[in-house]
């Protein structure tokens, strides 16, 4: 397939591989500027409390502090989905929330100076539980949402944004089933994406309505925009895209930090660097949601889903960044999985006295389908059926339907992906493997192998709008103007190799803008697997644009058509008679350049998809699980860098993606309000020692998406693996697990092996 | 990090006499991997005035075998022992239990002293300061135990009392079964003390100005067989849930002696003493085993959250008596 | 018995040196920009005293490796390790790899490039040093020795597959 092209398919170093290997790619943490201050927060000890007083006084007269912040300082900014969350409140919502802000000379003395600010708390009841959050009784965090129940609407996705999933008549539908299953399963672990670098932002004023920053966003126009609602829409902000040290979401939610920096530089006069530390990202930063369901499931006894009823109910944390988009999309995506014609799936998103829980690579999608999955598969194994078949037949195809995140009906025009799953259960050996449900595929000794099934798809590979400009210059070179942030993928080589395969340019003659919201058009920024499609429409649109633009001119000079001209390598030849050749120059002389626009308009009918197989061991002895293999099936339809997208794939066991099915937890203490363990060593992620073999499928079935015929997967290749990993353990050991993670000592419960021994004490 | 004096100390005697004259304010840095995260986490109420580097003084990273033992140095590094051709024949638990701590790069620098006078890893304990303030509690003199009463799935399931923080070393338990001695330099002179003593509840024998300087190993009988496993959520870097230790003599299939250590399940190392008992004279076999094992956490009493830990203490033991 | 006074007059130092990448640095022990404070870690000092921002710091606790110097030929961390401790060592960070004056590369840092061994490339710097001790050490490594090497570095990204390979492939260019 990928002989086709010249660069496209083909595995070239990234752009940006020299600055990474050597050092030099300047991360947020790297950069400074002059006269710069560093920032701190004074977080709060209580997880709801009034704050009565505050004295700053000996803080401020600390040597080298510059600015000290309290609630009755700063302006009335307010953030969230619909704006509730001032910068600094009277009132302080989880262990961990701004209580003060402090800018000084150095970050030691911002520290010290910390230590100085005394704060007398009225305290207040907290609440951490979804249910209990929406008693009447409970404790309200804010006085906008009466039983902590936040309303829907996400202003984004338009006045009609999905906010469930109600199609057909349940009802009936359950009257038709053969087999009814109903049950509750929570995915309330929530992992922390825990991207590497820790967040972190520097915010200047340039004047009283000019703000830059310098931002590890996944999208520089995100934040300008969130901002310009949040500053009161009079701030102009130039946001600054600098390389991103992982982010898998979590990044593209930290408007909250960057208003912390931007009042302490309005405060200070100068720029503040604002850095959390890991043990604050633990603590104050973006987790996943918390997601619990309730579900009532009728199925055919052929595996006819007929139908679907259930509560959702979303933990957002204390506060809601934007969580009824992951719910609007979440309702999408569940419609990609399940072939069903009555539905009534409902949502609710609920705030609780924890650390904030926000966008993170699956984007609510996850998070149903790790709580969903367990539910539906006690029908399939009430009817014996196989998941992977079942999975065939209920995966949305060319010309299917479903309500996406706009609220519009969209239709299916993508791929029919029951190739790719074939092709994944083979090289996984499924056939061999599955032995039926809660069976072990192997025992030996007190170890016990069991395998399972995940599936997961997203339309959103063609969300939002993207733009872009290509310059072409006279000496044969292209350069692309558009605002796209590096995070890993690799999107932003592989958007130069877009361009360089239409110009037919080598690479190394294509380069690109720094993001940068001044310099670049609008780009919404890569989330939600849209490079490839999204963002690359708007890419090859510019540069096909700019390739015309050049090729008119010489037309003119050639005195040829059009159609007869083609370029490559920075020459232009006429084609009947390749010897009639132009270099660029030659067309454009010294003193112009060609610059051409492209726009992409969201387009929700290409949706991706991803399976996950997952074989584990289980020591039914110690209850430790051991992922012994991972296997993925795909179709992108065209690859464009195969290593590049063999990392995403990969990418699976991180970001809270796989492993959150087995260790990856953040453990809350209930008596405290606490975060216990947050830090690298008690929070779990996978080693280099611990590697599963992984193996991938993946097809390049032609898409219409455009002229490479591809679409991107990368955001979604985590989130099957939860619900296959839990898939997998029930059947090696023979039980049913409904609460993630599955941790030896809930296996060893399930296996009767922890005696009821008398304890004392108790976590409430 | 906030800012402290700082010494190079040459010898023993110049560090102990630094410890002397701060009378407590001060603190000893060996490889610092444990010491820098409590002084950047600030965890606990008071911060030292002073930190004395050990690691200047010549001469004490030793691993010296005669016919009694083994003599380490204090400063000897984890990676050396995990490393060591004499350790790794004739001491081999120790070697695996060195080579089981953290990570490569921390096993470079992390010292056999540090790893024995480490502080406890208890979350509420460890919480940073940062964060919303440190979390006062009984071990630091202060109000109940909050583990007791909170989230406690990796705290004691025996001998806790007031405290149910476990020692976090690994190396300790090897040594625990390897009947090793520790030898303390304070300023009135050295003593040695065998490894069970040198650990209490609340931490360690060690006055404010007294340091281990050595560690001492008598020399296992001929024949043994020894074995660590160390159970963690993953690998590596985690600290033990569960770690066990043990050395055995067994001729013909029948045991003639064992010394079993268990990590991670109290506030201090044990001996699995009624355990060893069960199996000495007896063939070893799958039954000794089980019931040596059943005796060996017939003594746990655990909290809410932490009974799976005796059920995987059992099966270590067992798999250490088998193996 | 000695006063402490004559102790900190034998034992509290006001300069020490560093030699980082091949260059000798005196640095002063006190309390401004440019000096080292005794509480300063190595990967402070590095980055912003000498302003080599190669070293990453990710968890500043010593369990992430990302950021991993070679110190006297060995891999340790820069954040768990006093730099007045340093005193007299040699420092290898990623920014002492190859030559940026023709722009040759460390064979190891040139098979990162060409396996993509990296995503976001925020572990890659510590990664890249980690894995050069261990070729220095052992040329030949299997592919689980590697793994063991590099257990102590944290990857979020899950690039260790390519990583792995770019070490095998690295290992067989040495030689
Ligand atoms: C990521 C990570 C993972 C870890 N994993 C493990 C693990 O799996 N198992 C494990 O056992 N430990 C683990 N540790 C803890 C610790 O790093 C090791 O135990 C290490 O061996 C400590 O040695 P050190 O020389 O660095 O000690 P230091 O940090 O230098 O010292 C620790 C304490 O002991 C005191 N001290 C040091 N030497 C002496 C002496 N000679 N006499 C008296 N007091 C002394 C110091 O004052 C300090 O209070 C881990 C630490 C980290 C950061
Ligand atoms: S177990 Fe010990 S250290 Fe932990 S909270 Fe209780 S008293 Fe404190
Ligand atoms: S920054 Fe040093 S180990 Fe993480
Ligand atoms: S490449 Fe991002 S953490 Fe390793």
């Amino acid at each position: 397939m990928s002989d086709e092209y010249r660069f496209i398919g083909k595995a070239t170093p990234r752009g940006d591989a020299l600055d990474i290997v050597t050092g030099r790619t300047k991360f947020v943490g790297d950069i400074k500027q002059y006269g710069m201050l560093y920032g701190k927060v004074l977080r709060s000890p209580h997880p709801h409390a009034n704050i009565r007083s505050i004295d700053t006084a000996k803080a401020k007269r600390l040597r080298g502090v510059e600015a000290v912040l309290t609630h009755e300082d700063v302006p009335n900014w307010r953030g969230g989905v619909p704006a509730h969350l001032r910068v600094l409140d009277s009132k302080v919502r989880f262990v961990g929330d701004a209580v003060a802000l402090i800018a000084a000379r150095t970050e030691e003395i911002a520290a010290e100076a910390r230590e100085l600010i005394e704060v007398d708390y009225e305290v207040l009841p907290a609440v951490y539980d979804v249910v209990e959050a929406m008693k009447p009784d409970a404790p309200r965090l804010h006085a906008a949402f009466p039983g902590n129940v936040v309303p829907p609407g996400f202003p984004w996705f338009g006045p009609h944004t999905l906010q469930e999933v109600v199609i057909g008549d349940v009802e009936k539908g359950f009257e038709e089933a053969d087999i009814v299953v109903e049950g509750a399963c929570a995915y309330e672990n929530f992992p922390n994406p825990l991207p590497p670098e820790p967040p972190g932002v520097i915010a200047a004023w340039e004047g009283a309505d000019a703000l830059t920053i310098w931002t590890a966003s996944q999208g520089t126009f995100t934040d300008r925009t969130v901002l310009y609602y949040i500053l009161g829409r009079k701030v102009n902000v130039r946001a600054h895209g600098v390389a991103v040290g992982g982010s898998y979401g979590s990044k593209n939610t930290a408007w909250l930090l960057i208003v912390q920096a931007a009042v302490l530089s309005l405060a200070s006069g100068k720029p503040v660097k604002l850095c959390y530390t890991k043990e604050e990202q633990f603590a104050a930063f973006t987790l996943r949601l918390g997601s619990r369901i309730q579900a009532r499931i009728g199925m055919k006894k052929d595996g006819t889903v007929t139908a679907i009823s259930g509560d959702w109910l979303v933990n957002t944390g204390y506060y809601c960044a934007g969580t009824q988009g992951q719910v609007a999309v979440g309702c999408g995506e569940i419609q990609l999985v399940v072939r069903c014609p009555n539905w009534n799936l409902k949502p609710k998103v609920v705030c609780t006295n924890r650390a904030p829980s926000g966008i993170v690579r699956g984007y609510g999608g996850q998070e149903l389908k790790c709580a969903f999955l367990p539910i539906l598969t006690m029908a399939l194994e009430k009817a014996d059926l196989d998941p992977v078949e079942f999975f065939k037949n209920n995966y949305v195809k060319p010309g299917d339907g479903y309500y996406w995140r706009d609220g519009e009906w969209w239709v299916s025009n993508g791929v029919d992906y029951t190739k790719a799953i074939e092709e994944g259960a083979k090289a996984f050996g499924w056939k061999e493997k599955w032995k039926g449900w809660l069976k072990p595929t192997a025992v030996s000794g007190t170890k016990r192998i069991g395998v399972g099934v995940g599936v997961h798809g997203n339309a959103d590979v063609g969300e939002d709008t993207s733009e872009a400009y290509v310059r072409l210059d006279p000496e044969g070179t292209a350069t692309l103007y558009s605002s796209i942030s590096e995070h890993g993928t690799g999107q932003r080589s592989s958007l130069c190799k877009m361009v360089a395969e239409v110009l037919q340019l080598p690479l190394e003659r294509v380069s690109m803008t720094p993001p940068d919201s001044l310099a670049n058009p609008y780009e919404f920024g890569t989330v939600g697997s849209r490079g490839t499609f999204a963002v690359g429409s708007a890419v090859i649109e510019a540069t096909e644009d700019a390739r015309r633009k050049l090729l008119e001119l010489a037309a003119q000079k050639l005195d040829r058509p059009i159609e007869d001209l083609e370029t490559a390598d920075g020459v232009i030849y006429v084609r009947p008679t390749p010897e009639i050749r132009l270099p660029w120059k030659a067309v454009m002389g010294f003193d112009r350049t060609c610059l051409g626009h492209g726009r992409f308009e969201p387009n929700f009918t290409m949706p991706n998809f991803m399976m996950v197989f997952a074989e584990v061991e289980v020591d039914v002895e110690t209850g430790q699980v051991a992922l012994l293999r991972v296997g993925s099936a795909t179709d992108v339809g065209q690859i464009i860098d195969p290593l590049n997208l063999e990392n995403q794939l990969n990418g699976s066991l991180g970001s809270a993606g796989i492993d959150s099915a087995i260790f990856e937890e953040t453990i809350l203490d209930r008596a405290t309000g606490r975060v216990m363990g947050g830090n690298m060593i008690d929070f779990k992620w996978r080693t280099f020692a611990e590697l599963p073999p992984m193996q991938h499928v993946v097809l390049e079935t032609p898409f219409p998406s455009h002229r490479f015929k591809a679409i991107g997967v990368g955001e979604i290749t985590p989130s099957p693996g939860p619900a296959a990993v839990i898939m997998a353990i029930s059947n090696a050991v023979g039980v049913r697990f409904y609460d993630y993670p599955i941790t030896p000592d809930k296996i060893l419960k399930a296996l009767g092996k922890v005696q009821g021994r008398k304890a004392r004490g108790g976590a409430a | 990090m906030k800012s402290f004096k700082h010494f190079n100390a040459r010898t023993v005697a110049e560090a102990v006499q630094i410890l002397k004259a701060f009378e407590g304010h001060a603190v000893l840095n060996a490889g610092g991997t444990d010491l820098l995260g409590a002084l950047k986490d600030r965890f606990l109420p008071t911060y030292p005035e002073a930190v004395i580097n050990i690691k200047t003084i010549s001469g004490i990273d030793y691993v010296e075998e005669d016919a009694e033992g083994l003599r380490i140095g204090a400063m000897a590094t984890l990676a050396s022992i995990a490393r060591s051709t004499v350790i790794k024949e004739r001491y081999s638990v120790l070697a695996e239990a060195a080579g089981a701590v953290a990570t490569p790069q921390i096993r470079n620098v992390a010292t056999l002293g540090g790893n024995l006078c480490q502080d406890v890893r208890c979350w509420y304990y460890r919480y940073p300061h940062h964060v919303g303030g440190r979390i006062l509690c009984l071990r630091k003199g202060s109000g109940p135990c909050q583990a007791v009463t909170g989230d406690n799935r990796y705290h004691a399931i025996i001998e806790g009392k007031r405290c149910f923080a476990v020692c976090p070393s690994d190396t300790a338990i090897a040594l625990a079964a390897l009947d090793a001695h520790i030898r303390i330099t304070g300023p009135a002179g050295a003593r040695s003390v065998p490894i069970l003593d040198f650990f209490k509840t609340l931490g360690n024998v060690l006055k404010p100005d007294e340091m281990v300087t050595e560690i001492q190993i008598p020399r296992p009988a001929d024949g043994n067989r020894q074995r660590f496993i160390k159970l963690t959520l993953r690998k590596p870097i985690d600290f033990a849930v569960v770690s066990v230790a043990s050395i055995m003599m067994v001729e013909n299939g029948i045991c003639r002696g064992a010394r079993i250590a268990l990590g991670a399940i109290a506030p201090t190392p044990i001996r699995a003493t009624k355990a060893e008992q069960e199996i000495v004279g007896k063939p070893i076999d799958a039954q000794t085993a089980a019931a040596a094992a059943d005796v060996a956490v017939a003594a746990a009493k655990p909290l809410s959250m932490n009974g799976y830990k005796a059920v995987q203490a059992r099966a270590l033991v067992q798999r250490a008596i088998l193996a | 018995m000695k006063t402490l006074a004559d102790i900190v007059n034998t034992v509290e130092v006001s300069t020490i040196t560093l030699t980082v990448n091949g260059r000798q640095y005196e640095l002063e022990i006190g309390g401004h920009p440019d000096e080292v404070d005794p509480a300063h870690t190595l990967a402070h000092t590095l980055r912003e005293t000498l302003g080599l921002t190669g070293t990453k710091v990710g968890c500043d606790g010593g369990a992430c490796g990302a950021c991993t110097v070679l110190m006297d030929g060995k891999p340790i961390l820069s954040c768990m390790m006093l730099t007045v401790e340093a005193d007299g060592k040699s420092i290898t960070t990623i920014e002492g790899l190859g030559d940026p004056l023709n722009g040759k590369l460390d064979p190891i840092q040139q098979a990162f490039v060409d396996n993509t061994a990296f995503q976001c490339g925020f572990c890659t710097p510590g990664i890249i040093l980690t894995a050069k001790a261990l070729l220095d050490e052992n040329p030949s490594p299997t592919e689980s020795e590697v793994k063991e090497a590099l257990a102590g570095n944290h990857c979020r990204c899950i690039s260790h597959y390519h990583v792995v390979e770019a070490v095998m492939a690295a290992a067989r260019n040495r030689r």
